[in-house]
């Protein structure tokens, strides 16, 4: 722990839009991320679907291309590199995708989606050597090796998404970004893949970035959390810090939906309803970004975008005028917030 | 083409033809098999999906029908110099307009030839010219549309407005234009109305690369690192297949008759030598008086074509995944997973 993996600064993806007024617009979905992945933690990326976990997950790993900032990983620039280098981080960095019905292809074996990487960077020579790596792989993720001739409709969503997560470490990567891996499975067998995850990490010393709306999940596999919200992280800090005294309204609120299994205290838990829809990223209010559904509005949120400060915890970050800024907190609904906008 | 087992399944296991119903990959049969793995797990697919198709290809009446009419078809033409009970110029001036008879089958020409013979010997120009024809449209339009719907920006727009170039012409006039600048014969018959689909094949192979292209697992493959060569010929070319396959089969029925109909009008297939459409433009003039000269080159390619186009047909229901999922997906058993996570 201590140094860092993988850096965005200032990263930014934005989608051109048709339509809507002239020429279109754009679409936020990274805007301008600040964010540090330590060596050989985990770190929880969540926030409502739309919010740009996603696509900040594929940016930094180019997959998705920024539009602005940079992303460096292990030192080197990974918007800069050119064709070579750019092979060899993604062999050091792999994905697991969200559905794992998709993000296999259903006319390659289990085999052969396994060893492309290692035929793509002639990581085992011949047949046989690259069978017996597909084989241990196959081992490692809790799957029978005598299965690798089958097609992936042969197999449940829970054993697609072990096939997925041996093709993503087949190269041996230090870095695994978890897109929703665990979304469209079954309950029983989500807790199944995080566990295999989180073993992995341990026993592979993988840095892992797990992008999940599901943040009892989050909970559970992380070592520090950020929460993402219309292309921003809001609030950033270790996992206990996050999840026990969230400093930023949106999280607070967003934990607050968070079901407990006790049912005692599910009945007494306190819900903070946000008001309204998640604006659209492809119009960010002024300010604060989430000035328009947050219940503790005053005057600053309005013209100052709050940029991530100390917060609660030691390592605890938020982006909220409620920390630092000076300002008195308004009653009234200030005007146009409850507007369109 | 599409219809002939490619060489080398493993041994002990009958073709599509003779599989029982549904999968015969029964637990009982299978398991032990695949048990055998471990020790030494190989990468060749349990059952590669060619056998599939052809198992299921065998299960709907029509194209079972047609494949093995023109496997007859095929293998008639491929040994049509045995086959036929005479020369194709085989000239018997005695014998000159003769009525189907047991002597000859389907009678003879105003030059006593052999119809029977003819029509056999014309097989195997026929098809040579639509295969040739087809694959040269398949190669050709199938890389363009490859690139088109891949890269997509301007490589579509220049790729995709020159194939609507050669697709605006009229497909008679355009073949015409080849062979008037190239000359008659069956080679530049074949390039001419290989020329002439080209476009129907960029077409559809681009409009499958487009569904395809955006799959999750293109998207995988390349956060692992492969190549656009790799993902174009490993991932999207299998995957955009199905309506190719589909579209070889029509385009044969309509390259054959293409041939015919080039050859009709004398572009084509020069005389002496037999093709079904030359025979049938020689039997014209003898329509009232000998039908037979005209009506068994014309059964020839009607029963070709027809044979092409339920065999297409059949492999559209067959490649389309969702049906193939009903057909197929339900009877296999799911593979065993080793110890959970705890």
């Amino acid at each position: 722990m201590g140094d860092v993996l993988v850096s965005a600064r200032g990263l930014e993806v934005h989608f051109p839009v048709r339509g809507g007024g002239k020429g279109g617009g754009v679409l936020r979905a990274v805007d301008g991320v600040d964010l540090d992945v330590l060596r050989g933690e985990t770190l929880g990326l969540v926030g409502e679907s739309g919010c740009g976990k996603s696509t900040l997950g594929n940016a930094l790993l180019r997959l998705v291309p920024p539009t602005g900032g940079t992303v460096t990983f292990d030192g080197t620039d990974v918007t800069s590199l050119d064709r070579r280098g750019l092979k060899e981080m993604r062999r050091r960095a792999g994905m697991v995708f969200q559905d794992p019905f998709a993000s296999l292809d259903p006319r390659r074996t289990v085999a052969q989606t396994v060893s492309e990487p290692l035929e793509v960077h002639g990581l085992r020579s011949g047949r046989r050597e690259r069978a017996a790596r597909v084989a241990e792989l196959l081992e490692l993720v809790g799957l029978d090796p005598a299965v690798a001739g089958r097609y992936p409709h042969e197999f449940s969503g829970g054993q697609r998404q072990r096939v997925g997560i041996a093709r993503a470490l087949a190269g041996e990567p230090d870095f695994l970004v978890c897109d929703e891996a665990i979304a469209s499975l079954d309950v029983s067998v989500q807790a199944q893949v995080l566990n295999l995850l989180r073993r992995l990490q341990r026993q592979l010393g993988l840095t892992l970035l797990f992008v999940s709306h599901d943040l009892s999940a989050v909970r559970h596999i992380s070592d520090r959390i950020a929460v993402m919200y219309l292309g921003r992280i809001v609030e950033i800090g270790p996992a206990a810090a996050v999840g026990a005294d969230p400093q930023m309204p949106y999280t607070q609120a967003l934990l607050s939906a968070v079901p407990v299994p006790h049912p005692a205290k599910e009945r007494a838990r306190e819900r903070i309803v946000l008001r309204g829809d998640v604006p659209s990223p492809s119009a960010v209010p002024s300010g604060c970004r989430f000035r328009t559904r947050c219940p503790y509005v005053f005057e600053p949120c309005d013209d100052v975008d709050p940029a991530l400060q100390p917060a609660g915890a030691p390592g605890q970050l938020a982006a909220c005028h409620l920390h630092g800024v000076e300002g008195t907190p308004v009653t009234e609904t200030p005007e146009g917030v409850t507007a369109d906008p | 083409m599409s219809i002939q087992p490619t060489p080398g399944p493993p041994p002990g296991q009958g073709r599509g033809g003779d599989r029982p119903p549904e999968t015969p990959e029964e637990p009982p049969g299978g398991a032990p098999q695949r048990e055998a793995g471990p020790a030494a797990p190989t990468l060749r697919p349990a059952r590669p999906r060619w056998r599939e198709t052809l198992s299921l290809l065998a299960h709907n009446p029509t194209a079972a029908i047609a494949s093995v009419l023109l496997l007859l078809i095929v293998v008639v033409a491929f040994f049509d110099d045995t086959l036929a009970p005479q020369g194709a110029n085989e000239i018997s001036v005695a014998d000159r307009l003769q009525p189907p008879s047991w002597e000859h089958p389907f009678g003879t020409d105003d030059l006593g030839r052999d119809i029977l013979s003819r029509v056999i010997l014309g097989a195997s120009v026929s098809l040579r010219v639509g295969f040739l024809a087809v694959g040269f449209a398949l190669v050709v339009g199938t890389l363009i549309g490859l690139l088109a719907g891949y890269y997509g920006r301007w490589v579509d727009d220049v790729l995709m407005r020159f194939m609507d170039m050669l697709f605006a012409f009229p497909a008679v006039l355009l073949a015409i234009a080849v062979l008037a600048v190239r000359g008659p014969g069956s080679g530049n018959t074949a390039l001419a109305i290989g020329i002439v689909y080209t476009p129907i094949f960029a077409r559809v192979t681009r409009a499958s690369v487009l569904g395809v292209r955006e799959e999750v697992y293109v998207r995988a493959s390349r956060s692992v690192g492969a190549s656009d060569w790799r993902i174009l010929t490993r991932h999207i070319l299998p995957n955009a297949a199905p309506p190719i396959i589909v579209q070889t089969s029509i385009s044969l029925a309509f390259a054959v008759l293409a041939e015919a109909a080039l050859s009709f009008l004398g572009l084509g297939t020069q005389p002496p030598n037999p093709s079904w459409g030359l025979m049938l433009a020689e039997g014209r003039g003898f329509i009232e008086l000998a039908w037979w000269l005209a009506f068994f080159p014309g059964m020839a390619i009607f029963l070709t074509v027809l044979c092409f186009n339920l065999l297409g047909d059949g492999l559209r229901d067959v490649l389309d995944p969702r049906q193939r999922t009903q057909m197929a997906g339900s009877s296999r058993a799911a593979a065993t997973e080793t110890g959970g996570e705890a």
